[in-house]
């Protein structure tokens, strides 16, 4: 079974917001949820990097773990869900999140959120699979479909992977050995965890 | 060559490059010695070259740099101007700019005796449209048409003042001097909007303005164009690749596509049956439910457009191509084998989307040219060499290509002018036509051959270029500055380089209108104590054009919801103005701009930067208003053009856009 992750290169994005349009236009997320987006580092300035974050769909995800009503789950394929339906919108799981990936639709009085949304890795929600249910409430359910993420798959750059975190790692590696730098990929060791001394990376080939 | 290199060696040391250019003498280097030693590479350019008074001379240096380091002709190299639409290609190949009739055939009576034929039309009615001198003499530019309405009548170079304007497809917030823009429109007698969305030339033209300048017999209309999903046909590349696109659904409320709307406006002006080439019981177009067949207007493009090879790229071809998309290596373009199932046609060989040249008739097979200029290759493999344009001999020295520069495999292993009957019979290669070839091509060149006949014997059998084989040109002696020079802006913030760098003289009739250089850059030679600030402008990822469809869109409206001015941390500084602030940003037209502040060191102290995609907001108020109802994009803003200033360049009269000076305020 495969286990999916996201992995951003910042050598290679150019900060061409395609993956956040693919998103958006994908799961029909309103204005103003973002459940991706493309954070630059040093604007304007030699030496200027961007990079699109998301849900990483950590390995041991603290979102599930503060969660007071439970609404977590991960998939087989390693990738975290939740459940609409008992969401209560209280945002412990925004505050755990290394990535900010949490989003709530509304600013209500007396701290109204509404139900969290967040990143899929367009694997839809507890709902029957690619039902117009599942649709209104999580948008795309393209892994369903045999399909990976809308924004990996549109970006222009292929900065932006999503998929198999061995697949995925691979052509990384490939990369920082034709370059010759780069080797750090950001967000991963908190994600998926950082190698103990002298093994590894979780989910890497040896 | 020898020419630029002794002007550019005497003129521009480090120093001079420095104090005019802002770069350091070490900077210069380090990009030099990259070039130099990195063979080959590609320079890519969109308009911030052209969109200056000395935007052809920017242009050229870039060529000549390439052809310096030989890096024209082959693969990698290349001096690349990216286009800003994806069909901005084929729009300038079909002929829209107002000194040539398709495929850059020119105006020239020849040129319009060709078209006539090919498109099934009497050449004597085609003459008498225009009236006495007009029909071979260069029209007013796009960029000019309020100068084209404003001018004094005795100072144009035609009969009457411009009283009518169509947009088509084009976004008047892309052009400068808006606030001229605007009284013109309200002079106008008519003006007609044919686009998807109603555009900011509808908000524009509604919005009042002066009263005196307001023409009250004015009438405006809107046609809703379909999009491109909501119509098929060719679509051509920046790098001349032409694909097939296929309509997605059927056009939406009551939108039309552009040819059936051309169709209806011939009909009402009387000349549909030209239009479509129906004469003498043929007809070039056939016409189906209303609409010409889009498959018939690229048949009869392909029958008359030799220059350019825009011939061999018939609709079957091109729809292979679109079907069997992974036969093509995606790094030469090129097939390797295949056979469309549908129609038997065998792919290989043949580059993507067979980019422009593919010369001769579809028949021919050409496989269509990925790199102009490639002397590595025979004709028939995408080869070719540089074109004999300019004559064979000029101040006693051969213009054509010498012993044995020639294209790989070519039977003439030195440099030939242009093939036309006379040189095909003086060579002996006449005989290879055939009979029917042979009627159509006496008395006619490679360009004026409709049979195809002469480029099919010159290319298949002999492997040499229909246009010749000559060297490329360095100096463009018929230029203003045949060597390109640099010239200082009209308005700049460098009153010192004025005198060693001054403009163009004026000129009285430039595209049929008085063009000003030096009286304007001398009378605001010192603008620069009351506008310090150069200001240019760009694009953003976001937004397209004028912008009005893609502001339109809110999965791109939301990434971008602001008009904006990038301006130095230094600038900001001192004037007060923290990032997010709202700013006036002025300039000499007299417009002020409300815009967003964005504090970068993106752009130098002396540097301001706006996008150009913004529209409907004017000189800080909200257009809302004057938009059809329910047609307003989701993110308007101040179109950067209505304050940009007079400036044209001396030899296209491209608009310049990219050099004014401005000064900002906190708002």
């Amino acid at each position: 079974m495969a286990r999916m992750k996201f992995l951003c290169d910042a050598e290679r994005c150019i900060e061409c917001n395609g993956c956040v349009t693919a998103c958006k236009n994908e799961n029909e997320v309103p204005w103003g949820v973002n459940r991706r987006r493309v954070v630059t580092l040093n604007d304007g300035v030699p030496g200027e990097r961007s990079i699109s974050v998301a849900c990483m769909h950590c390995s041991d995800a603290p979102c599930m773990a503060v969660c007071p009503v439970d609404c977590f789950y991960k998939t087989e394929d390693g990738v975290v869900l939740h459940d609409k339906d008992l969401c209560i919108g209280c945002g412990y799981c925004f505050y755990a999140c290394p990535f900010g990936a949490p989003q709530f639709p509304q600013a209500g009085a007396f701290g109204l959120r509404g139900k969290m949304d967040k990143c899929t890795f367009c694997a839809g929600g507890p709902e029957k699979d690619s039902t117009a249910e599942e649709f209104k409430k999580y948008g795309s359910n393209r892994l369903a479909m045999g399909k990976l993420p809308a924004c990996a798959e549109m970006c222009s750059t292929k900065a932006l992977l999503g998929g198999d975190g061995d697949v995925i790692a691979d052509i990384y590696r490939a990369r920082v050995f034709k370059r010759g730098k780069g080797s750090e990929v950001w967000g991963w060791g908190t994600a998926y965890g950082k190698p103990p001394q002298g093994q590894p990376a979780q989910g890497g080939k040896t | 060559m020898d020419k630029v290199r002794e002007d550019v060696l005497k003129k521009w040391t480090p120093e001079e490059v420095e104090r005019v250019a802002g770069v350091p003498p070490e900077q210069m280097k380090r990009v030099a010695e990259m070039f130099a030693k990195n063979r080959p590479s590609s320079i890519i350019w969109c308009m911030g070259q052209t969109q200056h008074t000395i935007g052809n001379a920017m242009v050229r240096a870039s060529c000549i740099l390439q052809l310096a380091l030989g890096n024209i002709g082959v693969s990698g190299g290349g001096a690349n101007i990216y286009r800003g639409h994806d069909n901005v290609q084929g729009a300038t190949d079909v002929g829209p700019n107002p000194d040539s009739l398709p495929g850059y055939y020119g105006i020239a009576p020849g040129s319009f005796a060709h078209w006539a034929r090919v498109w099934n039309v009497d050449l004597k009615w085609l003459q008498g449209r225009y009236a006495p001198g007009m029909m071979s003499k260069a029209g007013i530019t796009v960029s000019r048409w309020i100068d084209g309405v404003m001018e004094k009548n005795e100072n144009i170079d035609q009969e009457s003042n411009l009283r009518g304007v169509v947009y088509w497809g084009h976004a008047p917030n892309s052009q400068s001097r808006g606030l001229e823009m605007k009284k013109a429109m309200d002079k106008l007698d008519l003006l007609v909007v044919v686009d998807p969305y109603p555009s900011a030339t509808a908000a524009m033209a509604a919005m009042p303005g002066e009263p005196a300048d307001l023409n009250k017999n004015r009438d405006v209309y809107l046609l809703p164009a379909a999009t491109q999903f909501e119509t098929s046909g060719s679509v051509t590349a920046s790098n001349r690749s032409i694909q097939w696109r296929e309509k997605v659904i059927n056009p939406l409320f009551e939108a039309k596509p552009d040819q059936t709307i051309m169709y209806l406006l011939a009909e009402k002006l009387g000349f549909a049956d030209q239009l479509v080439g129906k004469r003498d019981g043929k007809q070039n177009i056939q016409v189906a439910n209303g609409e010409p067949v889009i498959e018939d207007i690229l048949r009869e493009l392909n029958r008359g457009t030799w220059t350019i090879g825009y011939s061999g790229q018939s609709p079957e071809r091109l729809k292979a191509h679109m079907r069997n998309l992974h036969v093509f290596d995606v790094k030469t373009l090129r097939a390797k084998g295949g056979v469309d199932k549908e129609t038997g046609y065998k792919l290989d060989g043949d580059y993507f989307g067979l980019p422009w040249p593919c010369w001769g008739n579809a028949a021919l097979k050409h496989p269509g040219t990925p790199n102009l200029y490639n002397t590595h290759l025979h004709v028939m493999d995408g080869g070719g060499n540089f074109r004999a344009n300019f004559g064979v001999e000029r101040d006693g020295e051969n213009l054509l290509a010498e012993d044995g520069s020639h294209s790989k495999g070519a039977d003439i292993t030195t440099g030939y002018p242009e093939f036309d009957h006379v040189f095909l019979k003086k060579l002996g290669w006449w005989d290879e036509l055939t009979d029917e070839e042979k009627k159509e091509a006496e008395g006619k060149n490679w360009k004026t051959d409709l049979s195809g006949g002469i480029i099919r014997v010159v290319m298949k059998n002999h492997g040499c270029y229909p246009f010749g084989n000559a060297k490329a040109r360095a100096v463009v002696w018929n230029f203003p500055d045949g060597v390109p020079q640099h010239r200082e802006p009209l308005y700049g913030i460098r009153a010192d380089l004025v005198d060693k760098y001054p403009t163009h003289d004026d000129k009285r009739a430039f595209w049929r209108l008085p063009t000003l250089f030096k009286s304007v850059q001398e009378k605001y030679k010192d603008i620069g104590k009351e506008f310090p600030i150069i200001l240019t402008s760009g694009r953003l990822t976001e937004y397209e054009g004028g912008g009005e469809e893609t502001r339109s869109n809110p999965w791109l409206a939301e990434l971008q919801q602001d008009a904006f001015v990038e301006i130095n941390p230094r600038s900001a500084n001192d004037r007060g103005i923290r990032n997010g602030d709202y700013v006036w940003v002025r300039t000499p037209s007299g417009a002020r701009l409300k815009v967003k502040a964005l504090v970068t060191e993106r752009v130098g102290a002396d540097h301001a930067f706006i996008p150009f995609h913004f529209s409907g907001w004017w000189q800080g108020k909200d257009m809302l208003p004057f938009y059809p109802e329910g047609a307003a994009p989701i993110v308007r803003g101040e179109a950067v053009n209505t304050a940009t200033t007079y400036g044209y360049d001396s030899v296209t009269m491209m608009q310049e856009t990219k050099t004014t000076v401005c000064q900002i305020e906190k708002a």
